[in-house]
Parts: structure tokens; C-alpha cells; sequence
């Protein structure tokens, strides 16, 4: 079953840092921070400095928007009132595919998946979609699964 | 060996009841526990002249309670801080007596941590109508995901992946704790539990059950810091502080989930220097507290402090090994997780009491430091208790220590 987010009991307020990611999202971009200068990247995007060469000067990368899961947790007592239909739901933690670093450094996003558990484990592919809230300037990512994967990892009961 | 290391005890503490709810304020609440503190060391109001708490936009401050109660201050402060701030307030307190700014020093946190700011964000009448989304709220609550359980649970999922760690080890920590507070008359939860008691609770957001969570609850707890010099002359047999960490910080912040292990936690960053600072090992603990807002971050915090090795916890904490009477026993009034849930200062203020020798429980001479250490009557008193090591939790990020020194057993 799909699960239904009601956007008409959450409110978001952009600030000056994550105006132009919010932006992105009404135009189905998925932007993470990058550096100006050494060309690292990070999320969220409203810490305003690099944390490896400490610029400022700092700008975006649009990403594709595909990573990997890389840990979960299944809500089933919902605490915002916009989730309470939508339990139980899962919030993942995603790798990008296309922000890993020759250091080894890597760009983890979080994001609510459409998928019910069942459909979940730690290591499966999934990629970024966008959902119109009430707000007209506001726009969701959520996350899918896009396919299946060797040693995954499911939580058992 | 610390320079300061045992030159500071810790000479008073004090609480009100756990209650929810309280129907009182967080000053009347403070003042309550403060001069339970005072009293309880054997200290007057001339005695005491600093004064600091912490909080999170949800209580009093140290000059509306040092003024209520006819306290002159040459020292006042109020810090931003949950968890991991009262062990780092006694390292503050330490560093202001040893330059002169005080002689004593209070530290307190009053909270109606259920009636009123609940630390999870919940509304009395339940789930929040509508959220308003700002700041680093921008990234978690548009996706359903703010409160500490919802975000522990984040790492704990990925430590049970790495480890094949099970929640069976949860369960070792939520009986552990709560059979200690079934020797505790204070706690609010006192009837013992199983691991299929445990595992048979109710979902909160997977991996954690009911059983893993703390107990919300309106209370006020109080310390009171100072000088060994005149801890010799008060009431009750000093205790020492001998190191720890305060606030110590993971290399990149909560919010930043890129962390290469999610669960290396930031007492991986802070023992060595505790332990260093005190002297010991950790064959020399002879009891621990262990921040439990979840059984996780126990059971994470036992792994980052060095009691066992990388994803090893979860063997470490089977077959009852943090009970009292058995190897390393942890949260001795029983914790958040059944005793009540202070932000930490209460596993401070039990650990004083054990190593004083004088757990507060139905031993009828515990005044007096005697116990029958016979659990079926009810005594909570560890045997030979002479070193504590404190471990306290803020988020994944922030963590502090307080390793303590008794000399009544
Ligand atoms: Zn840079």
C-alpha cells in the first residue's frame, strides 16, 4: 500500500541557506551543497561551510538522484500529524551513487520511502521522486525502491 | 594522572519525586531539589556561592532559584543542553573553583519533561496538528522523523546490520535496569521484567519497542560540587572526582548522517582520556551508569567506552551481566529507562550514593552505611563499590564522563 503523507498539516520555512534547494525540488532537481573550492559535497544544505577546507564560498550539485539504503527505521507511533496516516511508514538513509569522494567520503541524504517495510532493506537501490504538497512553492522528495540487490539486509522481528 | 584528579568531590545531592504530573513549576521544582542537595551535604546558604543548570528553552534559571532561596551568587550560569551536560557542568565547576571563581557549586536541571516541553515533541493531546518546519527541522520533519527515538533508532538499525547484534541485547539492558529499580523505592516503574516481556512490547518506531524507551517525567536533581579541602568536614564520606570527558564531539555533527560508521559514537573519542586522567582501568570499575534514554544508547556507550570491543556489545550485556551481583552492574536506581527520566543528573546522584555506601533502599541502616546486600529484601547496595565510570549521551555526536571515587566501602 502506498503510503499517503498529508503535506496540509506541515509547514515548511525556507531560510536564506536552503531557499535555492527548495527551488530546485519545484523544478524535480535534487541538489546537495558542493564546495567551490575543493569539491566536496554535503547535505543538508543548510550548513554554509565546507568541513573539509572550511570555504564558504560554496554552491550545488545536482545529483540523479540514486543511491543506496543505508539504514532505516520503520515509525509505527506517529509524532507529526501529517504522518499519522501514514503509518506505519519508513525513513531511510541514502548513499548517493554520484557524491563519493577519492577519500572515501561519501554524501548520505534522509527521506521517507513510498515503499511499506516489506519492500525495505539496508543495500537496495532507490531514487528520488517529487510530490506536490498544498504549498504551492513547496515540493517533497521522496525515495523509491529501484530494483533489487545481493546481501541485503532486512530487520527481523 | 589528571593534575586535578581527585582534588574535587562531589559533597551533596537531591531530587523531588519522579512525578507525572507534577503541577508545579521548574522553580519550585528546583528549589525543592537544591535544597534537598544543601541539606543532604550539610551545607548553608552561606556556603553555597555558584550556581548552574542546564536546559532547553523548557525551564528556570540558577538566578531566579539562588534569589528564591536567599542565595548570594559570585557565580551563575544556564547552558543549551539535554544529556551529556550535567557531567560537563562538574567539569566546568571544577575548573571555576580551582581559578578562584567559587568555593561551591550547585548544578542543577528542573524539568517537566512530561506536562510540559516532552523531549520527543509530543503535544499532551498527542501527535503535533500542524508542524512548522524551520532551521534543521527543514531536513527531519518533512520526512517524518525528529524525535530521538525515530533518530537513535537510525544507527541502532545499522549497528544490528554490522554486528548481528539482535534486540535481544536491548532486552538484556531494559531487565537489568529495571530490576535495579525494583530495589529503588523512587522509581516509578518497579515490577520486574523478562526479555519476553521486552521483546513482546509494543512497536515505537523499529528497532526500539515500548521497553526500550525512557520514562518521560517531571523532576528536579541537584549536585553540589567543591574543593576536597572542605568536602573532609560535611556529612557524608566524600567522593572523589577522578576524570572524565565533558561534551566530547564526534568529528561531524548529528545532523550530518555522512558519518563513515553511524554508530561510532563520540565516547570512542573520550575514554582514553578519562581513563587516563583518573589512572585506571577498566578492570578497576566496579559498577557503571550508562545514559539509557534508549537500551541502545547503553549498549552503544559500554562499546565506545572500551568495556568491550567493536560490535561486541551485544554478547557483552547477555545473560544479566549488567545486573547488580554480577559482572558490571549499570544504572543502579534504574535508570531513565524505569527509575524517571532527569537528563542525566540521577545516574550521577545514584552512583554518589553507592559509592558513600549509602544507597537510599529498604535496608533499615542504610544511613548509616550498613546493608544486608540481600536482594529479595530489597537492598540496591553494590558490594564493595569504590569506582564508578559514568557514561552520559547527549546524541550520537556528544557524549561525557564522569569517572568517581568512593571510600566508604
Ligand atoms: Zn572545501
Amino acid at each position: 500500500m502506498p503510503v499517503t503523507i498529508d503535506y496540509s498539516k506541515l509547514r515548511i520555512i525556507p531560510d536564506p541557506d536552503t531557499r535555492e534547494w527548495w527551488d530546485a525540488t519545484r523544478q524535480h532537481k535534487y541538489l546537495v551543497r558542493r564546495c567551490n573550492r575543493c569539491g566536496h559535497k554535503w547535505f543538508p544544505p543548510n550548513i554554509p561551510a565546507c568541513s573539509k577546507c572550511m570555504s564558504m564560498e560554496i554552491g550545488w550539485f545536482e545529483t540523479a538522484g540514486k543511491g543506496v539504503i543505508h539504514s532505516y527505521v520503520v515509525v509505527v507511533q506517529p509524532i507529526v500529524g501529517a504522518f499519522v496516516g501514514a503509518v506505519p511508514y519508513v525513513v531511510a538513509v541514502i548513499e548517493l551513487d554520484d557524491c563519493k569522494e577519492e577519500d572515501g567520503s561519501v554524501t548520505r541524504v534522509a527521506g521517507v520511502l513510498t515503499n511499506d517495510e516489506t519492500e525495505v532493506a539496508i543495500g537496495l537501490p532507490c531514487e528520488v521522486l517529487f510530490e506536490a504538497t498544498n504549498d504551492p512553492k513547496i515540493v517533497m522528495p521522496r525515495w523509491r525502491v529501484s530494483g533489487s540487490a545481493e546481501n541485503t539486509w532486512k530487520f527481523s522481528e | 594522572m589528571g593534575a586535578l584528579t581527585d582534588k574535587y568531590c562531589i559533597v551533596g545531592v537531591g531530587e523531588t519525586p519522579q512525578m507525572r504530573p507534577s503541577n508545579r513549576t521548574t522553580l519550585s521544582m528546583a528549589c525543592e531539589a537544591v535544597t534537598k542537595a544543601m541539606m543532604d551535604a550539610g551545607l548553608a546558604a552561606s556556603d553555597i556561592d555558584g550556581m548552574t543548570s542546564y536546559q532547553v528553552a523548557d525551564s528556570t534559571s540558577s538566578a531566579h532559584v539562588a534569589t528564591a532561596l536567599g542565595l548570594r551568587l559570585n557565580y551563575c550560569l544556564d547552558i543549551f543542553g539535554g544529556g551529556s551536560s550535567t557531567e560537563a557542568l562538574v567539569a566546568h565547576a571544577i575548573g571555576l573553583i580551582e581559578a578562584g571563581y567559587a568555593k561551591t557549586i550547585v548544578c542543577f536541571r528542573s524539568m517537566n519533561g512530561r506536562s510540559g516541553r516532552r523531549m520527543g515533541g509530543q503535544i499532551p493531546g498527542g501527535p503535533i496538528p500542524v508542524a512548522t518546519a524551520m532551521d534543521d527541522n527543514q531536513f527531519n520533519m518533512g520526512w517524518g522523523w525528529t524525535t530521538p527515538a525515530q533518530r537513535f533508532g537510525m544507527s541502532a538499525m545499522r549497528y544490528l546490520r554490522d554486528t548481528g547484534c539482535t534486540t535481544k541485547a536491548f532486552a538484556e539492558i531494559a531487565v537489568a535496569h529495571r530490576y535495579h529499580a525494583s530495589l529503588n523505592p523512587k522509581a516509578r516503574l518497579r515490577s520486574p521484567i523478562t526479555i519476553d516481556d521486552h521483546q513482546r512490547s509494543r512497536w515505537v518506531v523499529k528497532p526500539f519497542r515500548l521497553l526500550d524507551c525512557c520514562q518521560e517525567t517531571d523532576v528536579a536533581a541537584a549536585i553540589i560540587v567543591t574543593s576536597r579541602e572542605r568536602a573532609y568536614d560535611l556529612r557524608h564520606p566524600p567522593v572523589f572526582i577522578m576524570g572524565g570527558y565533558a561534551r566530547t564531539m564526534t568529528e561531524a555533527p548529528q545532523w550530518n548522517y555522512s558519518r563513515p560508521v553511524l554508530h561510532y559514537v563520540a565516547g570512542n573519542y573520550g575514554w582514553k582520556r578519562a581513563f587516563g586522567m583518573a589512572g585506571i582501568s577498566h578492570s578497576d570499575v566496579d559498577f557503571v551508569s550508562c545514559y539509557d534514554a534508549f537500551t541502545f544508547t547503553t549498549l552503544i556507550q559500554l562499546e565506545a567506552n572500551g568495556f568491550c570491543g567493536p560490535g561486541e556489545a551485544g554478547e557483552f550485556v547477555k545473560g544479566g551481566r549488567l545486573q547488580i551481583d554480577h559482572e558490571l552492574p549499570s544504572n543502579l536506581s534504574g535508570g531513565h529507562l524505569s527509575e524517571g527520566y532527569t537528563h542525566g543528573v540521577q545516574m550521577v546522584i545514584e552512583n554518589v550514593r553507592q559509592l558513600r555506601h549509602r544507597a537510599d533502599d529498604a535496608c533499615p541502616e542504610w544511613r548509616e552505611g550498613r546493608h544486608t546486600y540481600d536482594r529479595s529484601k530489597g537492598c540496591r547496595q553494590v558490594k564493595n563499590a569504590r569506582i564508578c565510570c559514568g557514561m552520559a549521551w547527549g546524541w550520537e555526536n556528544m557524549a561525557s564522563c564522569l569517572i568517581l571515587r568512593g571510600i566508604a566501602a
